[in-house]
């Protein structure tokens, strides 16, 4: 993101401005519907809230140090492998800690992903030090900045985020929508108890969800990664993330897109306007203004709302 | 076992909740294959119960089968988890929440884990008025439909054996009468054994070769369907008759009460 806003041209007309303004919202929007979707994905099929998606995306991103090293020169190849490590990351947590967790209650399991995300941070910090970290360099890959027509700019990474973006949703929707494990997903969500009794094994579909939700986080990290560079606070984004899912519903992936953009838009509209410092605050304003007003969310289902 | 090794046979099974409540106690049923056995009893009797001991449903629950056996082509199933026996080829239809409400009818159908090949089309054959249907969310579906959409996934599964846990249940009788042909005709098209748990006596009765009769979490009678429905109790408790004369629903359940009070 700060590549984005570093794109940002000075002292242009009005005009330009806006739509640099609008380039960086849609930039915004992208990432936290990216990382937004994993959360509504594990969610809406197991009811539980992965409060460690910031740090499994940061591991995938981390991932991306490890495997550019491996596939020196070959930047596309090291990229795919990293996205899939963070596929095969997610479904081993599920496997080896969350599974454990099926049947507690739910709060249990959100604490159980706190813990997890601790553990996490700490093992990034003991692996890649705490020092910022540029994954472009050591792929090789420079991140030159696109023009736009209006004058406004984009970073190569930034626009690769809003591609990848729409594919991945886009791939979601056609996964849930016309596969038979998407379908079983799905059903999984809704009734646990009949999906077992139809034979559907839940804790291959669970697996499923969390690889899915790491992979898609993942993607978002790395590029984030590629565009502003990697440390720690990378699990900030994530959690700024959250409330974009719930402001849309956390059971709908509509919804993410649309608490996405309307979470993006008040973030860089009050960041240009009134003052930069809010921008790590304003995520979560929309959300208590949310919860106060509709706390299902935009697109969420109403009955199944289960305050925690 | 008499006749022959029967396809399930419970024997002295009992059931626990929360280790210390007992549920159901020496229950000892068979269902012999090609079979329709039904299961009869009174709200509480332990029919679900029963159902559940044999479709590995209790460990949500915190129960567990905590003596006797179930036993399943002569191989013990107790305690299995539940996607392990419908891989066995034992399917349950459930009483409530027996289809996904926002799948639409098809998904219904595909979202499961056949053995062997899908079967949708099978559902599609046993009741065409679920193609129709195929494009509707299974939520705006009338209970009947949503029976017939129940019935039609668990046959898409491939079962051998298919549980059906109140088949009547808030239908109209005519919607009663119809299912009740369709699961006959499963059985004899399909060969698939069916063990039926009902409180409306005359239709399991009607359809069923042999029935048990449970009270208090105990079977307390059982025999073949024509005779149980000849039989005085059963005439009373559940037909709601007596001697020719037909007895009100007050009445009945006065009787009942002053049995279970007086022994």
């Amino acid at each position: 993101m700060r590549g984005a806003v570093a794109a940002q041209p000075r002292g242009n007309h009005r005009r330009g401005l806006s739509i640099q303004l609008a380039v960086n919202i849609a930039v915004l929007a992208s990432i936290y519907a990216l990382i937004g979707c994993g959360y509504v994905l594990i969610y809406r099929t197991s009811r539980v809230l992965n409060l460690a998606h910031g740090e499994l995306m940061m591991v995938a991103a981390y991932l991306l140090l490890a495997t550019a090293s491996l596939f020196s020169g070959h930047p596309l190849a090291a990229f795919a492998a990293s996205a899939l490590l963070g596929l095969v990351v997610g479904a081993a947590v599920y496997l080896v800690l969350m599974r454990k967790m099926t049947g507690e209650r739910v709060l249990a399991a959100v604490l159980a992903t706190v813990a997890l995300g601790i553990l996490l941070r700490g093992i990034v910090v003991l692996v890649w030090s705490a020092q910022q970290q540029y994954p472009g360099q050591a792929l090789g890959w420079s991140n030159p900045a696109l023009a736009l027509p209006g004058g406004a700019r984009i970073s190569a990474a930034a626009a690769a985020l809003v591609l990848t973006t729409a594919a991945a949703y886009a791939g979601l929707f056609a996964f849930l929508r016309y596969t038979r494990w998407g379908i079983r997903m799905r059903a999984a969500g809704q009734n646990p108890l009949l999906a077992a009794q139809r034979g559907i094994r839940l804790h291959g579909v669970y697996a499923l969800a969390w690889g899915l939700s790491t992979f898609t986080g993942g993607l978002a990290g790395m590029l984030i990664a590629l565009d502003a560079g990697l440390e720690q606070t990378m699990v900030v984004i994530g959690l700024k993330a959250f409330p974009a899912a719930l402001v849309g519903g956390l059971d709908s992936l509509v919804g993410a897109i649309a608490g996405a953009l309307i979470v993006a838009a008040a973030e860089v509209l009050l960041i240009h306007y009134v003052n930069p410092l809010l921008a790590d605050v304003v995520p979560f304003l929309v959300l208590i203004a949310m919860l106060l007003a509709r706390p299902w969310g935009l697109f969420g289902t109403r009955e199944e709302l289960d305050r925690v | 076992m008499t006749t022959g090794a029967p396809l399930l046979a419970l024997e002295q099974v009992e059931v626990t909740y929360h280790r210390v409540i007992t549920a159901v106690q020496g229950v000892t049923l068979k269902v012999a294959r090609g079979q329709i056995v039904a299961l009869l009893g009174t709200n509480g009797a332990g029919k679900t119960t029963t159902l559940r001991a044999i479709s590995g449903f209790l460990g949500l629950d915190d129960a567990r089968v905590t003596e006797g056996a179930v036993a399943y082509r002569g191989e013990r199933i107790e305690n299995r988890p539940p996607h392990e026996i419908t891989a066995r080829g034992i399917v349950l239809v459930p009483e409530r929440d027996k289809v996904f409400p926002n799948l639409s009818v098809a998904e219904n159908l595909v979202a499961n884990v056949p053995r062997g090949a899908p079967r949708a089309d099978l559902a599609y054959e046993l009741f065409p008025k679920l193609a129709e249907l195929r494009g509707r969310e299974a939520g705006y579906l009338s209970g009947g439909e949503r029976q017939m959409l129940a019935l039609g996934a668990a046959i898409a599964c491939g079962p051998e054996l298919l549980l059906v846990d109140e088949l009547s249940l808030g239908l109209a009788p005519v919607v009663v009468q119809d299912l009740a042909k369709r699961l006959q005709e499963i059985r004899d098209r399909l060969g698939i054994t069916i063990l039926l748990v009902e409180q409306n006596a005359p239709v399991a009765l009607g359809i069923a070769d042999w029935g048990y009769v449970m009270e208090n979490g105990r079977v307390v009678l059982d025999g073949d369907a024509a005779r149980l429905g000849a039989h005085q109790d059963i005439r009373e408790f559940y037909l709601g008759q007596s001697s020719g004369e037909r007895r009100s629903y007050r009445e009945v359940k006065q009787y009942r009460r002053s049995r279970r009070w007086y022994g």
